[in-house]
């Protein structure tokens, strides 16, 4: 139910001239430019795995700057950890931050980088409170069995999330472009949607990046462009083209699929977490608190290269879909050529970085499956 | 003036010879008026010191010392300037007219020089910038410029914010004497809470001055243990009690902001129905002269927790709190005595009344903010907060948890604005410790 895709079975990609078709010397910068990132990256982890490992053995003596209850203390260390392990990762971020800059990616200061990376970790801080109070309430309440429930909460939390944030968002604008509607329009009505908000998310100040996404579930579902998008170098007909594959992605139903994929991987994960918590008292006990972000960071990586394959299965599902409606592979093909000269993207990354941090198909992927569609469905 | 309390031995000391707190209600009603000459007089005064301390910067770099008369000529200005923030501030009342007054109620004390590091005295100036930040928070004097800055606000014209602008850059000793004016106009005394603040941020003006012109070596303290000497607290039914150490964990102070966000969140919850247990609290004192039981309790540990909670952020409490407010949980806590029977008059008009000792709590808030920020920058620094700012800090919460204790109707005695934190063992027969002085 949760695997099945528009694209069809029997689609073989035709091979592609990288080279060729993004540019010899652009493929080079591209790679060079992707490389830092994934060293920088594979740095981060093993620094932050070791992080929390020390964090989990030594955790606990941070219970005793706590004079609240055990699910407070539970926060306490719960946000501690989360603390640790951002101070370890400064230097992997600021290296990011760096290199984004010294190739143009972003111009958001450092002054700016810091606050917003501070903010975030604030929200990161409310968030592991709230989790905890979930599982250390419901852990406290039904002991061992805490598990099932607790995903179950979690999954809940996850949908109502997905529904309830298009209505916190404060920072899009609707989109005015009446011909970019009108097409809008004629796409609804042959994926078989009503009509769709779109609205547009001012980024230019901080980074010339190309972006767009579809959230919301039900009523609340809205499709939002980066107004880099709907600038040069970017035509009419890949604005277009990413219209339909943000529409696509409604009309496919992943924003429900990803929440009913999490909720696969959401009971197993609780249940080894009970698991491997219960030589600490349990998730009731605030001492399982530190164990606990181990196990679950350990468990996020370890699941990421099968959520990655199935968030590039929906991709290449919303690219498909995109190609009927618009027909248009050209514009599909320049677009993935125009995101990687606005990103300095890789078109094809080496596998393992693929595996990892590829959660759409590889720019050339995409090329090939434009130039598939081309040879099997254009009239 | 019986009475002359000497402040605990410091290079700079505040001297108080004013028990009766007795003030002359036309002077103090046209006392800005009046100190309009004095202002012009410390301005001058106050170039010619900022001229012979540049001399004593140069001879501390060289000898290591500071020459006697140069030293004194200085010294003279601190006192001056400190006797005519008194007279500004409605903490003395006799007029300080153009040098220095022997035996004036509020009066220095300062020490000959003494040797100095030549290190400390190089960088004297970046050195005193914590002190004198907290000083223009306290306000207390016109070393720090403060009654520039506020004349300056006020005189901006048509500005709605002016007379507040005029509080927070005059700080706390700004508010106690605009509260104190009234008080004073309507019964000629000055409440002993209010002067024994303005004393204190006198005293803390003094030193940071003291410290910045090269006077003395010795950092200025915060501690309102310094303010013991000249006052002391009532008997209060909301008193706050400190048992935790002066260790901080950098890691926790580092955070500390953040850690506070779950707190944060609940404090809104509770605060919406604090807000409704306290409408409820006052029908039921309007109908009962009581409030019920559960009420008190309910708004109690909600006083309690604010006071735990904000301890914790102003890095005054070392502990994360719990989210209960439950008495005797955290090392800065709050006692609360059982509910009592109140005057119906003073419930009905409980809001109105509890105005000025928000006002007051606003502005010891602001110190309680700049006590938190330099807090946090030397626990994260040195592992350790400083007694006499965590001390002060303490002093802080401690009015403004008075202060919504009575609007809360938790009690019928106002808050006490004087900065000791706890009571003397033998209580002091003077007029503080009458029942119902306001302040």
């Amino acid at each position: 139910m949760l695997f099945p895709t528009a694209v069809p079975d029997d689609l073989s990609l035709p091979a592609v001239d990288v080279d060729r078709t993004f540019g010899a010397e652009f493929v080079d910068e591209a790679k060079r430019y992707e490389r830092f990132f994934y060293v920088d990256w594979i740095l981060a982890q093993i620094a932050l795995l070791a992080t929390l490992w020390l964090y989990a053995r030594r955790g606990v003596a941070f219970t005793r700057e706590s004079s609240a209850g055990p699910i407070g203390t539970g926060m306490l260390l719960g946000m501690l950890g989360l603390g640790i392990a951002w101070l370890v990762g400064i230097p992997f971020r600021v290296a990011a931050h760096w290199w984004s800059r010294r190739h143009d990616q972003t111009d958001l200061s450092y002054l700016d980088w810091i606050v917003q990376d501070w903010t975030i970790l604030g929200a990161e801080f409310l968030s592991i409170c709230l989790a905890l109070l979930i599982v250390m309430g419901l852990a406290r309440w039904l002991g061992e069995r805490w598990w099932l429930p607790g995903a179950a909460v979690f999954v809940a939390i996850a949908a109502l999330f997905n529904f309830v944030a298009p209505y916190l968002d404060f920072t899009t604008k609707p989109l005015d472009d009446k011909v970019l509607l009108a097409d809008a329009a004629r796409y609804e009505d042959e994926l078989g949607l009503a009509s769709i908000p779109i609205r547009v998310e001012e980024v230019s100040k901080d980074t010339d990046q190309a972006n767009a996404y579809a959230f919301g579930l039900g009523p609340s579902r809205r499709v939002v462009f980066w107004d880099t998008m709907l600038e040069e170098p970017f035509s009419e007909g890949e604005q277009r083209v990413v219209l339909a594959h943000e529409l696509a992605h409604h009309s496919q139903n992943h924003l429900p699929e990803g929440i009913g994929w999490f909720a696969l991987f959401a009971v197993p994960g609780a249940w080894i977490l009970m698991r491997a918590t219960r030589r600490r008292g349990g998730m009731g006990s605030p001492e399982a608190v530190p164990l606990t972000l181990l196990v679950v960071v350990v468990f996020q990586l370890v699941t990421t290269p099968l959520a990655n394959v199935i968030s590039r299965r929906m991709e290449a599902e919303a690219d498909w879909k995109a190609l009927q409606v618009t027909r248009d592979p050209a514009a599909l093909e320049q677009l993935m050529v125009g995101f990687s000269e606005t990103g300095l993207g890789d078109p094809d990354p080496p596998d393992l970085a693929q595996l990892m941090l590829g959660t759409h198909p590889a720019l050339a992927d995409r090329v090939a499956m434009a130039r598939a569609w081309s040879f099997r469905d254009s009239p | 003036m019986a009475m002359a309390a000497v402040v605990e031995q410091r290079p700079i000391r505040l001297v108080v010879r004013d028990a009766e707190l007795l003030r002359s209600r036309l002077t103090v009603f046209f006392r800005l008026l009046l100190a309009i000459p004095l202002f012009v007089w410390v301005a001058l005064r106050g170039i010619a010191a900022l001229v012979v301390a540049f001399v004593l910067w140069l001879a501390v770099l060289i000898e290591g010392t500071t020459p006697q008369s140069l030293h004194d000529f200085v010294a003279g200005y601190l006192r001056y300037a400190t006797q005519v923030s008194a007279y500004v501030f409605l903490a003395a009342d006799p007029y300080p007219w153009f040098r220095c007054q022997a035996e004036y109620p509020v009066d220095l004390e300062i020490d000959p020089p003494v040797r100095q590091s030549r290190w400390t005295g190089f960088f004297r100036l970046v050195l005193a910038l914590p002190a004198l930040l907290l000083a223009l928070a306290l306000g207390g004097g016109l070393m720090n410029g403060s009654s520039g800055q506020s004349w300056s606000a006020s005189s901006g014209g048509g500005d709605e914010n002016a007379v507040w602008y005029a509080f927070s850059s005059g700080g706390v000793a700004a508010v106690a004497a605009f509260l104190a004016w009234f008080a004073i106009l309507a019964r000629g005394t000055e409440p002993r809470g209010l002067r024994d603040l303005t004393a204190f941020a006198l005293n803390y003006a003094a030193q940071a001055g003291g410290y910045l012109l090269l006077l003395t070596p010795v950092y200025p303290t915060s501690d309102p243990k310094r303010a013991e000497p000249y006052s002391d607290l009532p008997e209060h039914p909301v008193r706050i009690v400190v048992t935790d150490d002066l260790e901080r964990p950098r890691l926790t102070v580092l955070f500390r902001l953040l850690l506070a966000i779950p707190h944060f969140v609940w404090l809104l919850l509770w605060s919406v129905a604090a807000f409704f247990a306290a409408v409820a609290a006052w029908f039921a004192a309007l109908a009962t002269g009581r409030v019920p039981l559960a009420l008190h309790r309910f708004l109690a540990a909600y006083d309690r927790y604010g006071t735990h909670l904000f301890a914790y952020v102003y890095v005054v409490g070392r502990r994360f709190p719990g989210f209960t407010g439950r008495a005797g949980s955290y090392g800065v806590d709050l006692e609360i005595d059982p509910p009592e029977r109140q005057n119906r008059w003073t419930v009905l008009f409980r809001v109105f009344l509890a105005i000025p000792a928000l006002l007051l709590a606003s502005a010891l808030g602001g110190v309680a903010l700049v006590v938190g920020v330099l807090g946090w920058w030397y626990a994260l620094a040195r592992g350790r907060m400083p007694e006499g700012l965590r001390n002060l800090g303490a002093s802080c919460l401690r009015y403004s948890a008075q202060s919504y204790a009575y609007l809360f109707l938790l009690t019928a005695r106002y808050p006490f604005a004087a900065p000791v934190l706890e009571r003397r063992a033998e209580p002091d027969p003077s007029p503080l410790a009458l029942p119902g002085d306001a302040f």
